[in-house]
């Protein structure tokens, strides 16, 4: 089975590196970078499953780094880290395709679960994807 | 103690900067003033002129009255003396001496002279040396020789004279038309005496009011006629001869302040002087007399004054006390509406200031909670730790998972608080709202001893509000209530509704018969952060985020408490969101997300 690549942005170093070993001891090849540049630099460079996008960074934010990255990778679902009293950019987020969002702080077990259902959903989509491509 | 407070941003009204009533009588006795000059000025004003031009003109109007009454009073004096010396004239020259000596016919000519009135008192004829050659008359005057007399001397020189009043042989006052004449080397004088009375009645012929009286009197102030009032014939007349200084003049003549007898009230004097004799006739009337209508008018118009005085103090008064108190009411109004924007400017900056914390809390307590996870992994992958110890590491990590979440609590309930979560309107039938949210609340309020009394308007309608804010609100209130009933054994929490027509809303009432609140807390308990709880238990947030979610859905929400009786809220909630949360509403809500 493939193993699910996630790219967490977050400028929250201590966070995200926890994050990181976290997800990694869950079974996922996590990719963790702290601004949205690097971000598009890196789905450059590498295909991910999932992307776990922080909405408030310094430089270029959530919504911004969003954009870019469902132009740049469609099919690469986002799931979006927002403060509680940012619920509006989650909900923007999620008009502008996020799969959906999760409130700090997250206790792992959340956000395990979500990072699970966007994986999923990725895999429904490339699946729909590969049989229309047969069915052409 | 009973203590109403409207809002929390009402208190300490009457100590604020106006220094409550004292400044409005202040204000009030200002405006008075102001509209007392305003309006008092003018009328003095006008009242002065109108009075000064009135009393100006009457005066002259009276002077001129009086000139020309003295001037036509001359005019038929002298027409009178004038008459009488032609009479004699006539006789003279028509008769020879020889016939006049005569007795009897000195008598018809006498009686023919005093036919159109008693005009003369008796007629003589004296010849060239003073002698007296025949006399008509009551007294006995016949053989006096008159050479040694003024006017006989005057008469002689002249040919015609009028002599001044003088008691002469007879005794008795009088004065004499003598007419002279010469016919070759003989002269004669033909002399009458006019009679007293019949003059004095004619000078006195001018009625002049109840005060006034007409004489005359010669060059050294002799009375020649017998005054009304003041003095006798042939006395010194009793006004200053300075005063008739001209021809002839009018004037106002004072009281003589230095006369201790006071006998000469105020008066108006016109006078002029004959040609022949040299008398001067005098009219005068007192002042008072004299001016009785100007004064009447100047009466009339003072009583007119002083009752406009009295409309315009009343007036004054009356719109000044009522400016004062529309004042008095907006500055009111103002005060409230400043308090209560320095409370909303508060809750404002303080929500501005609580979001930022929260926020940055968010973060750290986002770290912790992924540390602690790292932490129990870590534990949970290492099989040489002792069990006992891993249990007691996981009780202290499951502790601190429990103080983020508080820390979480915090931080959401701040956020909400500071007005950054989002209204979800919808429908809500408020009776049946609250119906369920005391059922939700009911089994906690029997295990402390406290009944639910419900008294809800029927058919209140539907409308559109904010169901989850408005749980919040309800649970606060109704958990401060429990609080309060902390101690006591048993307790009532009434709600009610009532639908508020005039306003377009509906009127919710939360009172206990818990602890109260004291007054100084009572000035504090919508500030944020304020609790009466003991640490831990409150964060004192909940009656500020009950007081902002109440006026963002744009009500309104006052307090009523009394220590140890228990506190009322009175809510009132519009049937209409205020447009902004209306508009919220449109930008997110009512467009769903198309991924979701």
């Amino acid at each position: 089975m493939k193993i699910p690549r996630i790219l967490l942005v977050d400028d929250e170093v201590a966070f995200a590196n926890n994050i990181l070993k976290l997800l990694s001891k869950r079974g996922y090849d996590v990719t963790a970078v702290n601004d949205g540049a690097s971000a598009i630099r890196t789905l450059g460079e590498k295909e991910f499953d999932v992307v776990i996008l922080d909405m408030k960074m310094p430089g270029m934010d959530g919504i911004a780094t969003l954009k870019e990255i469902k132009k740049k990778e469609p099919l690469a679902e986002v799931v979006i880290l927002t403060g509680h009293g940012s619920v509006e950019s989650g909900i923007e987020g999620m008009q502008l395709g996020a799969f959906d969002f999760v409130m700090k702080p997250v206790s792992i077990d959340d956000l395990h679960e979500k990072v699970c259902q966007a994986y999923q959903r990725r895999l429904i989509e490339e699946e729909r994807i590969k049989q229309q491509e047969s069915g052409r | 103690m009973k203590l109403k407070l409207e809002t929390a941003g009402n208190r300490g009204q009457t100590g604020g900067k106006r220094g409550g009533g004292n400044h409005y009588s202040r204000l009030y006795r200002k405006f008075v003033f102001l509209t007392l000059i305003c309006s008092l000025a003018p009328l003095f004003l006008v009242g002065w002129g109108i009075y000064i031009y009135y009393s100006g003109f009457s005066r002259m109007k009276i002077e001129s009255y009086f000139k020309s009454q003295v001037d036509h009073h001359r005019g038929i004096i002298e027409l009178f003396l004038r008459e009488r010396t032609s009479d004699l004239q006539l006789v003279v020259f028509t008769h020879s001496p020889d016939y006049l000596q005569k007795t009897p016919n000195l008598r018809r000519i006498f009686n023919v002279m005093n036919r159109e009135g008693c005009f003369f008192t008796d007629l003589g004829i004296i010849d060239y040396q003073g002698r007296h050659l025949a006399y008509i008359g009551p007294y006995d005057l016949m053989g006096k020789n008159y050479s040694k007399t003024f006017w006989f001397k005057e008469v002689m020189k002249k040919g015609v004279y009028i002599s001044d009043m003088f008691m002469g042989f007879r005794n008795a006052p009088h004065f004499i038309i003598a007419v002279l004449r010469t016919d070759g080397n003989r002269k004669w004088i033909l002399r009458a005496s006019i009679d007293t009375e019949y003059f004095r009645s004619l000078v006195e012929n001018v009625k002049m009011g109840r005060t006034g009286e007409a004489y005359l009197s010669n060059r050294e102030g002799i009375l020649q006629t017998t005054p009304r009032f003041s003095g006798k014939i042939m006395e010194k007349a009793p006004l200053p001869a300075a005063f008739f200084h001209k021809e002839s003049g009018i004037g106002i003549l004072e009281t003589d302040r230095d006369d201790p007898n006071q006998r000469f009230p105020r008066q108006i004097v016109a006078y002029t002087w004959l040609e022949n004799p040299r008398w001067k006739l005098v009219i005068k009337q007192d002042y008072s007399e004299a001016f009785r209508d100007v004064n009447h008018a100047n009466r009339a118009a003072l009583i007119f004054l002083h009752l406009s005085l009295l409309v315009i103090l009343i007036i004054s008064v009356i719109s000044t006390r009522y400016m004062v108190k529309v004042i008095k009411k907006r500055d009111e109004e103002a005060d409230r509406l400043n308090k209560q924007l320095t409370q909303a400017g508060k809750l404002a900056s303080l929500g501005e200031l609580s979001a930022g914390v929260a926020h940055e809390i968010n973060n750290p307590l986002a770290i912790i909670l992924t540390e602690n996870q790292v932490i129990r992994d870590s534990v949970e992958e290492t099989p040489t730790l002792d069990e006992s110890f891993k249990t007691e590491l996981f009780t202290s990590l499951s502790q601190v998972d429990a103080q983020v979440q508080r820390c979480n609590l915090i931080t959401q309930n701040l956020l909400r608080f500071s007005r950054r979560t989002i209204s979800r309107l919808e429908t809500v039938n408020l009776n049946a709202f609250l119906e369920e949210i005391i059922q939700l609340v009911e089994g906690r309020a029997k295990g402390m001893g406290i009944q639910f009394s419900a008294d809800m308007e029927k058919d209140l309608p539907s409308f559109l509000s904010d169901t989850s804010q408005l749980q919040q609100v309800f649970l606060n209130l109704i958990t401060n209530a429990f609080d309060a009933h902390d101690g006591k054994p048993y307790g009532t929490i009434s709600i009610s509704t009532r639908f508020n027509n005039q306003r377009e809303g509906v009127e919710i009432v939360v009172a206990d018969t818990g602890s109260g609140i004291s007054p100084e807390n009572m000035e504090k308990m919508f500030d944020p952060f304020f609790t009466t709880k003991p640490v831990g238990k409150g964060t004192g947030l909940g009656l500020s985020i009950t007081y902002s979610i109440i006026k963002r859905l744009g009500g309104d929400i006052s307090v009523q408490s009394e220590i140890g009786k228990g506190t009322q809220f009175n809510i009132f909630l519009p049937f209409m969101p205020p447009a902004d949360v209306q508009e919220n509403l449109d930008d997110v809500f009512v467009n769903p997300p198309s991924s979701a």
